[in-house]
């Protein structure tokens, strides 16, 4: 990602451990939650291992669950142990990370909670050297946004504590909002008390070493943007399938569903990234000012239409990685005859010149057979087949994979001789694998993003505008949904690959799913 | 049944022809597919070519065993170069080998080749000839140099037109002052110098960090101008003592070559074995301490200790001192008006291939580090013999 300029400190030239921020206090409001311990507290332990981050650099956690300064720092000691696999660690470490932790019991609604918050934070500014720097990440449930945001401006902490020299900046998880209503309204809400520019909308999936490395593949070859077109791609398939079902989740996934919960945003975004025009500088705005060209050019999918575009699914009991699963219907905390999707497929056209006639198929799913997300761009077959009688009648047309997880890497699926004297041909496969091909482990989408946020660099984040356009553009397919009920909800075993009626969706265009 | 090849895909040296030395490497390929006994499970990998000069069987041996871990990251063509232009005999021998690493369960191995090449007497002239062929094409060559001092001879300059970085380690270098000087004037010679990398500025860059956070916040900047004392503590009587005389050297011509300080003198430092550099900068003048002591801690790395003092009306102090189990530092900020800041960062010390393989994959020039030297010659310019 661009570096971002930094303070003038001449001892920093030539420094090429990474970029450092600027000392700063986190304050994750939601401390309590399980992002916190799985991804937050992980993430920012092993910045600061790697030095990433200054000294000083602190953690507020805030949350209803009462707690001390000493509980917070034991629990989320625990956590790292839990969640990092690093046997034979400095226990010196591990505890001067820890000394880094604060922690105010707060119910978000009360307004002394954020005077005390407002006092802790100048005292790390005295005692820990954070200069003023803020960073507030909202990890609670959705409907504590609203709530959050304005106590923070009306106690003044939105403001940059010494305005033109520190920064306040807030990380929103998503969802962002569960509809195109309820998005603008927190947007609203969110741009009443913070400028555009404090403000980082996270998306982890773009934190991901493949997402980056889309771009760089793209623009740092010259030799692939050429046939990234309509004249040479026939169409392009992204799937995100996980093996998990809700997971204990019924009640938050009973308002959300597929579409909202992955759609909407990760899968999107990645279309954004393939479909997007090279920007004229690798800065934010730019990056995120093409993403949302393409959102824009997305054909509308209307209510009326949802149907001919969109299909859904719902997983019934089945077998997945050898093991039975109950159905949807029957996980804790979901409705008996609940409609809503674990499944969705839909079809996308975007209208511009690079990517007329060429369809993007989006499919995600809950309880498929294995965890997997990956980009397919199938390239159009060759006008003129020479080769007839040699097995190329049947051959697969070029496929380049980009694989974002597990095992993140690329591939590309060509034809080849087989060696002998008659000519018989058959595919192979080259093979780019992150892990095989650098040795290190790459660093975690939340390493990325939580430091990218600190540096200011906003590239990796969600723009206001692309939130509403992405909203926009699945409404009325929810709201088509919502009006239809039972009917057109397709069911398919856990762990299937998706209801057969998936598979008639792309084959009424002659086309099949990729195999993943 | 065992496959035949297998001894020579798991690093055991086969000796070869030296004129052979592609074909040999092309076979050892074929054979590797179509051996039953293999599976057709390994795969050669390649991103640049790897040449080591070094200087006996020994430390042949000893760069077998590192070639094996840095292939897991760079996978490469290495070529091992054991030069003996004193040796009794005349002569040039070759051998080939394999490193391969599984990367996942139930993949393909990942194999890297390594060809060893003995040259004695006057052989050594012709080891050009041999190793120029064998560079991969296309990919980057580097050249790491894993002896002494560093001076290349004038049979190794075909293979420096070719190679766009050098690594060496003045950690070897056995006598400091002259041997950065040698380094540096080589690095100057011409504009089209290859990029050189120094394995112990490498070690030295955690600390470098770690010193410059100590700045970042702007309110502290103005001290970095208001500096009047630096104290560099290492290791005594240690066998790596030369190597942290030599980062000692490296992090005051650093700080100096960094914050413009002018060198004025050298002098022992009273009362220890240690030595002091004297330095102006914008009217005042500061010293440079490089002190030996006695590390009484159990940890694997070694005992340094930085302070830093900065002098006026309040003064301050910003220490750095590596704990006893080797694997943190404890780093403490004493500025007028706040609380000391102290923390603990996890500070390792990174073996040799930890160090090349970050390298081989950065391979920049670094104007940091050549400005660093030109500051240490000028340290050094009355004490080199």
């Amino acid at each position: 990602m661009p570096e971002t300029e930094l303070s003038p400190n001449p001892l920093r030239e030539g420094i090429r451990l990474g970029r450092t921020p600027e000392p700063c206090v986190m304050v994750i409001f939601g401390a309590s939650g399980d992002l916190t311990k799985r991804k937050l507290i992980p993430a920012l332990y092993y910045l600061t291992r790697e030095h990433m981050l200054p000294a000083g650099f602190s953690v507020i956690g805030c949350a209803r669950t009462p707690l001390t300064n000493e509980g917070f720092r034991a629990e989320m000691r625990e956590a790292v142990k839990k969640y990092l696999n690093l046997p034979d660690e400095s226990a010196a470490f591990v505890q001067g990370f820890g000394d880094g932790l604060f922690y105010i019991a707060d119910d978000f609604g009360d307004p002394k909670a954020y005077d005390q918050l407002k006092s802790l934070l100048d005292r790390l500014d005295q005692e820990r050297g954070t200069s003023g720097n803020r960073l507030f990440y909202l990890s609670t449930p959705p409907s504590f946004f609203p709530v959050i945001v304005q106590h923070l401006g009306a106690s003044g902490l939105a403001q940059p504590k010494y305005p033109g020299k520190s920064w306040t900046r807030i990380i929103i998880e998503k969802p962002f909002g569960r509809d195109l209503a309820s998005a603008r309204e927190l947007n609203r809400i969110v741009t009443e008390v913070f400028k555009e520019e404090q403000v980082y909308r996270i998306d982890h999936y773009l934190g991901k070493e493949t997402v980056q490395n889309l771009l760089v593949f793209r623009f740092a070859n010259g030799i692939f943007e050429p046939f990234w077109n309509r004249r040479y791609i026939d169409h392009v398939q992204i799937a995100v399938a996980e093996e998990l079902g809700v997971e204990g989740r019924g009640s938050y996934y009973e308002e959300a569903g597929l579409l909202r919960d992955m759609i909407q945003n990760h899968v999107l975004q990645l279309l954004c990234l393939v479909a997007m025009e090279p920007p004229a500088t690798f800065e934010a705005a730019a990056v995120r000012g093409e993403k949302a060209k393409v959102l824009k050019s997305i054909r509308p999918i209307s209510k009326e239409r949802a149907s001919e575009f969109a299909l859904r699914g719902q997983y019934i009991e089945g077998t997945v990685a050898g093991r039975k699963v109950p159905a949807y219907r029957s996980e804790r905390n979901v409705s008996p005859t609940s409609t809503t999707e674990t499944y969705a497929a839909l079809k996308l056209n975007i209208d511009n010149w690079r990517w007329a006639d060429v369809p993007f198929y989006l499919r995600s799913g809950k309880r498929l057979p294995k965890r997997v997300s990956e980009i397919s761009i199938q390239f159009r077959r060759v006008p003129h087949l020479l080769f007839r009688g040699a097995g190329a009648e049947n051959i697969e047309p070029n496929i380049l994979s980009l694989r974002i997880q597990p095992d993140e890497g690329i591939s590309l699926n060509f034809c080849a001789k087989l060696p002998g004297t008659t000519m018989q041909i058959r595919p192979v496969r080259m093979d780019f694998r992150y892990g095989e091909s650098f040795g290190a482990v790459p660093p975690t989408a939340y390493e990325t993003l939580l430091l990218d946020c600190m540096l200011g660099d906003a590239t990796l984040f969600n723009r206001d505008d692309a939130v509403e356009l992405s909203w926009e553009l699945v409404d009325p397919i929810l709201e088509s949904w919502r009006q239809d009920g039972q009917k057109g909800l397709a069911f398919y075993p856990a762990g299937s690959w998706g209801p057969a009626e998936a598979d008639d969706f792309i084959e009424r265009d002659g086309r099949r799913w990729q195999r993943l | 049944m065992a496959s035949a090849i297998e001894p020579v895909l798991q690093g055991n040296p086969r000796a070869v022809d030296v004129a052979a030395i592609e074909s040999e490497l092309s076979s050892l390929w074929r054979s590797a597919a179509e051996d039953p006994a293999l599976k057709n499970a390994v795969m050669r990998a390649c991103a640049l070519t790897l040449i080591i000069y070094v200087e006996s069987e020994e430390s042949a041996q000893e760069v077998g065993e590192l070639i094996a871990d840095v292939t897991r990251q760079n996978p490469c063509r290495a070529i091992v170069m054991i030069v003996e232009p004193d040796a009794d005999s005349e002569g040039l021998e070759a051998w080939i080998s394999a490193h391969c690493h599984l990367p996942t369960a139930g993949e393909k191995q990942v194999c890297s080749e390594q060809v060893t090449l003995r040259a004695r007497g006057e052989a050594v002239g012709n080891l050009s000839s041999v190793v120029l062929p064998l560079t991969v094409s296309g990919l980057p060559v580097h050249f790491w140099w894993r002896a002494g001092r560093f001076s290349p001879p004038p049979y190794f300059h075909q293979i420096l037109r070719i190679t766009s970085h050098v690594i060496i380690d003045s950690a070897r270098f056995p006598n400091p002052p002259f041997d950065l000087e040698e380094l540096r004037a080589w690095i100057d010679q011409s504009p089209g110098a290859p990029v050189v990398t120094d394995l112990n500025w490498a070690r030295l860059t955690p600390w470098r960090s770690l010193i410059a956070q100590c700045f970042d916040p702007p309110e502290r900047r103005s001290y970095l101008s208001r500096l009047t004392e630096v104290r560099v503590e290492f290791e005594k009587e240690s066998p790596r003592v030369t190597t942290q005389r030599t980062q000692g050297l490296l992090l005051a011509g650093w700080l100096a070559s960094r914050l413009n300080w002018d060198f004025l003198s050298h002098d022992s430092l009273k009362g220890t074995e240690g030595d002091a550099y004297i330095f102006k900068a914008e009217g005042r003048t500061l010293e440079v301490q490089l002190v030996p002591q006695e590390f009484k801690g159990a940890g694997s790395g070694v005992c340094y200790s930085i302070e830093l003092w900065a002098d006026g009306l309040s003064p301050a102090v910003f220490s750095f001192e590596r704990g006893a189990d080797g694997k943190a530092v404890q780093t403490r900020a004493t500025v007028p008006g706040a609380q000391p800041i102290g923390r603990t960062v996890r500070l390792e010390v990174l073996s040799e291939v930890e160090i090349l393989n970050d390298e081989l994959k950065l391979g920049r020039r670094d104007h940091v580090y050549e400005e660093t030297l030109r500051m240490v010659a000028r340290m050094t310019a009355g004490r080199r013999k």
